[in-house]
């Protein structure tokens, strides 16, 4: 029986058990391209998917558009195919004055400011990464000379509430609260993380981010090299783990 | 602050700057603190206010304390506030926990890093949206000295909650079948323990920029069946102590090995 998969048309076989998620369809080929052996498996809708290896271990990208219905729609057919092990990659503005352009935000929990997690559990639950993964990453980042900071970040589901809350009808409370998140620590802002980590923890999986922040001064890292070189490599370092059956920490 | 009773005494624990050290152990339970207390080097009472109790010593030569927070996270929340102004800055809280998931038995010991905030503290200081997340340089410390001491661990999500006989008891509250359907949730969700402090802990250590963490002792079962005497030997806090003063060893290692890289 076909287990193809409504959006993201693809079925079990078709993609590795790591899996890199950026929102935009068009960052799948270039992740893929530092794979081994990289080939294109699905475009539908916003959902790209391309399998390599790595380690010679099956890895994939698949893109999750923008936002946490989206994103949640693709991670429930990833585990329906067989992953179980995710890192979200991407761009995300800077939450504290005074980060640098281009250092990266590895994620260790999420701010729910959406939608969509809303509908699998209470809002008090925490979206939490995964240790293991939050140690990989800080692992990978060091080996690429990646400048980083670990934190909190907000999932938030207006972009443009964020850039320009002073023209929405709720301006207030959106700057209230954007102050209580920087006042709170969180560093960085984006629109994914906190539905990955919410489904992540309801089917057992791993899940982590990484992301590029928009910060002050010049960008470090405007072609984005060192933030997709991390994200490899630390699933590079979780496949040795897992090979080795390391069990974290 | 003129609402302190002494000059340089914080308000509710009574402990002035110098007296506690940067590393702090967190129990609920006064009378928690001195078997704690009796693994430091060195090991003396502070002070004892309400139900704050704090002792100081040593571990690996490094200045280290206890003070208990009382149940609940309002009374915590306070412990966490004072302790930050008289110069703590690591927090590890240490205590009994129920068991969420079958998988989990009485005896096994859980690390905690994130918690449900299923209480009413936390929204004074962060909107409920906001993760309340452990700190993963304790997170990693914990699982590795308990683990080094033979515990089987188990890391992930508690639920921090106000009322213990809403969890224990639930059917005879008026909100039943609101707590049941919530206790069902948490479990399809992963949790792992139900405590009624960590949310609190980690609010608060979010918001002063400071870090916290969680070891749990395992007890009880997630359909709240009673334990047999073995659970019950099993799940004894003492045996929990060993590897809470493990898991402070390890960090101390890691942080001195940090500063030192």
């Amino acid at each position: 029986m076909s287990d193809l998969q409504h959006h993201l048309n693809i079925q079990r076989g078709d993609v590795g058990r790591y899996v890199l998620l950026p929102g935009d369809p068009g960052r799948c080929e270039p992740i893929a391209a530092l794979f081994d052996n990289p080939r294109h498996v699905a475009t539908n809708r916003e959902y790209v998917t391309y399998t390599g290896t790595l380690e010679g271990v099956p890895v994939s990208v698949v893109s999750t558009g923008i936002g946490c219905p989206s994103t949640a729609i693709a991670v429930e057919e990833l585990i329906k195919t067989g992953a179980d092990t995710f890192i979200r990659v991407g761009t995300s503005g800077s939450i504290q004055t005074d980060t640098p352009s281009g250092h990266l935000a590895i994620v260790t929990a999420a701010i729910r400011d959406e939608g969509t997690t809303s509908h699998y559990l209470p809002i008090e639950f925490p979206a939490i990464a995964h240790p293991q993964i939050v140690d990989a990453l800080s692992s990978a980042a060091k080996t690429m000379g990646a400048e980083t900071l670990s934190g909190v970040s907000q999932s938030k589901d207006s972009f443009y509430g964020e850039v320009e809350p002073d023209r929405m009808p709720m301006a207030s409370r959106l700057k209230d609260r954007w102050l209580a998140w920087r006042r709170g620590g969180a560093i960085c802002s984006e629109m994914e993380a906190s539905a990955l980590f919410i489904l992540s923890s309801m089917y057992g999986a791993r899940a982590g981010g990484v992301m590029h922040m928009m910060g002050v001064g010049p960008d470090l890292d405007p072609r984005r090299e060192k933030l997709l070189s991390t994200a490899v490599e630390s699933l590079r370092v979780l496949i040795r783990q897992d090979k080795e059956d390391v069990q974290w920490p | 602050m003129a609402m302190h009773k002494d000059d340089n005494k914080e308000y509710h624990i009574q402990v002035a700057p110098g007296e506690v050290g940067r590393y702090v152990f967190l129990p609920g339970d006064p009378g928690r603190c001195e078997p704690i207390a009796r693994f430091f080097d060195e090991p003396k009472l502070v002070a004892q206010n309400r139900e704050y109790e704090t002792w100081t010593g040593y571990l690996d030569g490094e200045m280290v304390s206890v003070t208990s927070t009382g149940i609940g996270c309002p009374s915590a929340a306070i412990a966490m506030e004072e302790l930050v102004k008289v110069g703590s800055d690591t927090f590890v809280r240490v205590g009994t926990s129920g068991s969420m998931q079958e998988r989990i038995k009485p005896g096994d010991v859980g690390i905690i890093h994130g918690a449900i905030r299923d209480e009413g503290t936390t929204s004074h200081y962060l909107p409920i949206e906001f993760p309340a997340v452990a700190d993963v340089d304790i997170t990693r410390a914990l699982a590795t000295g308990a683990r080094a001491v033979g515990k089987t661990v188990h890391v992930g999500i508690s639920q921090s909650k106000d009322s213990f006989y809403g969890q224990h008891e639930p059917g005879r509250m008026p909100v039943a079948s609101r707590l049941e359907d919530r206790w069902t949730a948490w479990m399809a969700g992963g949790a792992i323990c139900s405590e009624m402090e960590a949310a609190a802990l980690f609010i608060v250590a979010s918001t002063l920029g400071v870090r916290a963490g969680g070891i749990m002792m395992i007890l009880g079962h997630p359909d709240q069946s009673p334990m047999t005497p073995d659970e019950l030997e099993a799940g004894s806090v003492e045996n929990l102590l060993p590897a809470a003063i493990s898991g402070m060893r390890e960090l101390i290692r890691q942080d001195r090995e940090a500063a030192s890289a």
